[in-house]
């Protein structure tokens, strides 16, 4: 990637005497996608905010380019907004509403030579950019509708037109797809992806849905508690999570308490596991991520471990099987279907088993126990971050 | 079948609900245009009263006035609610809930104690302001503050914003809460300052709260009487404090003129605000925004915008003027506070007196002798000349209300008839100036009675049961039957008192009277509904005017006479203006005018004897010697009659006493 373009050192607001951000420090680089994820009031969209200049943090500093801006107003940051619910003016049309940044816009006058005196931007200029924008975001046609009158996908393009149209360096997206339904969700993250790659600026984009995450960024920022959890690219994040936290929160994950033998071998249940990892002290405790997808299911006497099926799902292109491996259920995903009760052994290569060092989520995640529950927990859309009271 | 009959009836209990409400409102529209001056007898079209209205200086005043505080009111108001408003939506909720309490409770609190509270406040503050200017003025030279504040139009004002702000708020406040909180930060984002995004976008989001509230508020300030009454002082009237004070001597068929006007005028606004909303809400559904018209699209232009920028402050700028202007021109001119009666003046009078002497005359009501005397103790009559009665003269002398006045500036004083002069109220003539006089006696309908009345008998008589009306107040009533009885209409004597009230109870109990009235009376006996019923001689000219069938008497057992005298206020700022005031209406002319307005005796012995003559000359007939005697009673009925004089507490306790056992 080019060079840095935000930096946020030691950033920390509070709200109440509550610490929403702690001490968050992350630089983002020009012309990336950066996905803050992470659970509702993890923080993202506080941080989201501090860029924006909407919220002014209790200590630390947000540079821009170099230059501190905490206490520049959010009218004067080379930074446009995508907000939740997108935010439209109810009453102006498309065309206003997406001219309406240029309309606020004053630049030096080309007929005054001391360049003092401010001038509008042409109407013909805004005509044009306005066009230009509703063709890029595929509305032509649009411009006199009322945007009550458009479709969620419609409202969508004309928020994200809206910002765009001012050439921002940066374009922040406060969760813009939450309202829209599975499908156009889907198509919307490529046309974001599609119209990130065609403007060539930085998006910082804030989501609670991680497969959004990994489909579109750069990089992502996984937050929890007001502090970050990991940063690292889409893969980085999924095969090599730091902690229990972001190996369950990305994906599908079983946590398993074990005990890092040597380099390259683990051992858990007893039994020791080659693999690939390596850095540990001798006989350290760690948590072992095993990805459901990584685990082949044997007959029970070629099995690494074996165990008894106690759940099954149709899941369409795989089953979703809860194995119970001495009180402890793991989730399976396999194409070859086993009935409930039967017992299976079950094999992992040594690149499907990834090592961490114990940290403060460990015992908290990975358990399928309460299997239903928390599959579902992950599509309940997020409520607003920092309540209505800011 | 059923059906059938369901919706008949339905329908015409429809239009009896119909009829019910806009039967009274029909009534006063359709005799605002009548001809003559009754509410009751129709006799023929007119364009009278609307003429008169707007020649009637003290109804347009009020107009104005009404006008220019609810506009400045509401503007003022609106502007100061959404605020609020605003201040209220970006509060935590529970403070804003406090507050949105808070601000409700002046809507649901009693008019009256809003009033009351507020009268009882600025005059606190005056004085402290009085004690505050005073020492400030000594410390230092350079500035003076008046050290003298009064009710008048700025505390009017200020009352009736602070009874606005809180319906603004209210409508406001739903519509802030309803917009998407982001908007702001949207339009921030996209380049506005906040107090460019309250323009651009919170400013057409709560656009119709905004309207609405303002409306509300408007109507509100339009709309009050008790409020204003409060807080309006001497100098300033609003309409329906006009109107009221001149339901005191006559109702006026102007008074349905007004109220016409103030209908259609509501009626309109209403129907505009809703065909608005109408085209609105069709023109929503349509989906697309009617492009903007060839108009709005050059206003748009930045030559147009600033066009539209000239235009906007120059009308601001004529509307500041205007209102420093004309608050302006009443300070710099001499003025003089006058309060008295409805309907009691020749306003040419005023008119005339302004333009000799240069003095500006404020010219307002009350509606009795109570109402005055209670606004006075208030410290909300501010006014320089009164014009009470009698009774209530001596009372204010008792309780060192009055000026002494300066004779030395009243000559014309000396032109009243010895007869009226250093009487009961005022024996050493220090107080009062005799302004006019009238007796109290039976006004009867005589195709309605057997044979002419000559004594109060008649009002006892179990022969007119059911249509006699009696006075609705304890003092004129309790006289009549004091005079039947013989008694002294000023006796401090429990037995004779109980006496009296035992005739009218039994009166009362055999049903012989009708009701109790005030001004009602003018339509009851105009309209042949009642035969008999006790008033004043000049009403019953008025009346007469409307059914040739009634007769006036003095009954042969005497009666009350009164005296409405001119006094000024102890204290009073005007006090020079005051007493030109006096001496200018004492004069022979201003008498003999006023006398032909009002139909009530002259105190003036010129003007007395001079009237028969003025009349012949100015309408060609002679004057019926019947009805002068009834307008100013020879010296031979007045001897029978008496004044009221202000009774001791002790009675006047006893006098409420019985008058709520009588149940009226």
């Amino acid at each position: 990637m080019s060079k840095e373009l935000i930096r946020l050192r030691d950033l920390c607001m509070a709200y109440d005497g509550e610490l929403v951000l702690d001490h968050l420090n992350l630089y983002i680089n020009d012309k990336e996608f950066l996905t803050l994820l992470g659970p509702s009031g993890c923080g993202k969209t506080t941080t989201l905010r501090s860029i924006g200049g909407f919220a002014s943090p209790s200590s630390g500093d947000v540079l821009f380019d170099g230059v501190r801006i905490n206490d520049v107003p959010p009218y004067r940051r080379q930074i446009n907004t995508v907000f939740q619910k997108y935010a439209l003016f109810p009453h102006l049309n498309v065309y206003e509403n997406i001219a309406f940044g240029l309309r606020m816009q004053r630049r030096a006058d080309p007929g005054d030579p001391s360049g003092r005196r401010k001038t509008r931007l042409p109407e013909g200029e805004i005509r044009e950019r306005v066009m230009e924008m509703l063709e890029a975001v595929s509305l032509k046609g649009f411009e006199n509708r009322r945007t009550d009158a458009l479709s969620g996908g419609q409202q969508q393009r004309v928020a994200i037109a809206r910002a765009l149209v001012n050439r921002p360096k940066v374009l922040l997206l406060d969760e813009p797809l939450g309202a829209l339904d599975l499908k156009l969700r889907k198509d919307m993250q490529i046309e974001l992806k599609r119209i990130q790659q065609q403007v060539g600026i930085t998006f910082i984009y804030v989501t609670h849905d991680q497969e959004e995450a990994l489909t579109m960024s750069d990089t992502i920022v996984v937050m929890d508690k007001g502090t970050i959890q990991q940063i690292g690219t889409p893969e980085d994040i999924y095969n090599e999570p730091k902690n229990a936290f972001v190996a369950d929160f990305i994906g599908e994950s079983n946590i398993i308490d074990g005990v890092m033998v040597r380099d390259n071998l683990v051992q858990m249940y007893g039994r020791q596991f080659p693999c690939l990892d390596g850095g540990f002290s001798e006989n350290e405790a760690v948590d072992v991520v095993i990805r459901p997808e990584d685990i082949d299911i044997v007959p029970v006497e070629q099995g690494q471990l074996t165990g008894t099926v106690t759940n099954v799902t149709f899941k369409g292109m795989q089953y979703d099987i809860i194995v119970d491996f001495r009180g402890f259920k793991w989730l399976i995903q396999t194409t070859d279907h086993s009935p409930v009760g039967a017992r299976i052994g079950i094999k992992i290569d040594p690149d499907g088993i990834h090592v961490m060092k114990k940290s403060r989520y460990s015992g908290m995640y990975g358990d399928y126990s309460s299997f239903s529950d928390e599959y579902d927990e992950l599509d309940v859309a997020e409520p607003e971050e920092g309540g209505d009271e800011t | 079948m059923r059906r059938g009959t369901n919706s008949l009836f339905s329908r015409v209990f429809t239009a009896l609900v119909f009829l019910f409400l806009y039967a009274p409102i029909l009534l006063l529209i359709v005799f605002s245009f009548n001809a003559g001056n009754s509410n009751i007898v129709w006799s023929g079209f007119s364009l009278n009263w609307y003429r008169e209205l707007f020649r009637d200086r003290l109804i347009m005043q009020s107009v104005y006035t009404t006008l220019l505080v609810s506009l400045l009111a509401t503007a003022i108001a609106t502007a100061a609610g959404t605020f609020a408003a605003i201040g209220f939506y970006s509060l935590r909720r529970r403070q804003r809930a406090l507050l949105n309490t808070v601000n409700n409770i002046p809507m649901m609190n009693a008019d009256i104690v809003t009033g009351v509270a507020m009268c009882l406040f600025f005059v606190a503050f005056f004085t402290f302001w009085s004690d505050f200017a005073a020492w400030f003025n000594g410390i230092q030279g350079a500035v003076t503050l008046p050290t003298r504040l009064t009710l008048g139009f700025g505390t009017l004002l200020l009352a009736h914003v602070t009874f606005n702000i809180p319906y603004v708020i209210l409508s406001v406040g739903p519509k802030l809460r309803q917009m998407d909180k982001n908007l702001v930060d949207a339009a921030q984002d996209l380049g506005c300052t906040w107090m460019q995004a309250f323009w651009k976008v919170i400013l057409p989001e709560i656009k119709p709260g905004i309207v609405s509230g303002a409306l509300t508020a408007f109507t509100m300030s339009v709309d009050d009487f008790i409020i204003s009454y409060f807080t309006a002082g001497s100098s300033a009237s609003t309409l329906a404090m006009t109107i009221y004070g001149m339901t005191k001597k006559r109702v006026t068929p102007k008074i349905n003129a007004i109220s016409t006007l103030l209908f259609v005028i509501v009626l309109l606004l209403l129907v505009a605000v809703n065909v608005r909303e109408a085209l609105l809400e069709r023109r929503g559904a349509e989906g697309p925004r009617r492009s903007p018209g060839p108009v709005a699209r050059a206003l748009d232009t930045p030559r147009g915008r600033v066009l539209r920028r000239c235009a906007a402050g120059g009308l601001a700028a004529c509307f500041l003027a205007a209102v420093v202007l004309l608050t302006g021109a009443t300070n710099a001119q001499p003025v003089v506070n006058v309060c008295s009666w409805g309907e009691y003046i020749d306003e040419d009078l005023i008119t005339q007196f302004e333009e000799e002497t240069g003095i500006i005359v404020n010219y307002q009501t009350a509606e009795s002798n109570e109402a005055l005397y209670s606004l006075l103790k208030s410290g909300a009559g501010d006014y320089d000349v009164i014009v009470p009665s009698d009774y209530m003269i001596s009372q204010l002398i008792e309780e060192d209300m009055l000026a002494e006045l300066d004779f030395g500036n009243i000559p014309n004083y000396s032109l009243i008839s010895q007869r009226f002069k250093g009487l009961s109220y005022d024996p050493e003539e220090r107080y009062s100036v005799p302004y006019a006089w009238g007796t109290v006696g039976i006004i009867y309908n005589t195709s309605m009675v057997e044979e002419p009345i000559t004594s109060w008998s008649a009002m006892f008589d179990s022969r007119y049961a059911g249509e006699v009306l009696m006075f609705r107040n304890s003092r004129d009533a309790m006289g009549i039957a004091l005079s039947y009885l013989g008694y002294s209409l000023n006796t401090t004597d429990g037995t004779e008192l109980r006496e009296a009230f035992q005739l009218l109870q039994d009166a009362k109990n055999r049903g012989v009277y009708q009701s109790f009235v005030m001004d009602e009376i003018f339509q009851k006996l105009e309209g042949g509904n009642a035969a008999i019923g006790a008033y004043y001689a000049g009403d019953y000219l008025t009346m007469r005017e409307n059914n040739e069938d009634l007769a006036f008497v003095v009954p042969e057992e005497g009666s009350n006479w009164f005296m409405d005298a001119m006094c000024v206020l102890k204290g009073a700022p005007h006090k020079e203006e005051a007493e030109a005031w006096i001496n200018f209406i004492a004069s022979t002319e201003a008498n003999l005018k006023n006398m032909d307005y009002l139909w009530y005796g002259s105190p003036n012995q010129e003007a007395l004897e001079q009237y028969p003559a003025y009349y012949e000359e100015l309408y060609g007939e002679a004057l019926d010697p019947e009805d002068y005697a009834i307008i100013a009673a020879p010296p031979e009925v007045l001897e029978k009659c008496e004044v009221y004089l202000v009774l001791p507490m002790e009675i006047r306790k006893l006098y409420n006493d019985l008058w709520t056992e009588l149940g009226i």
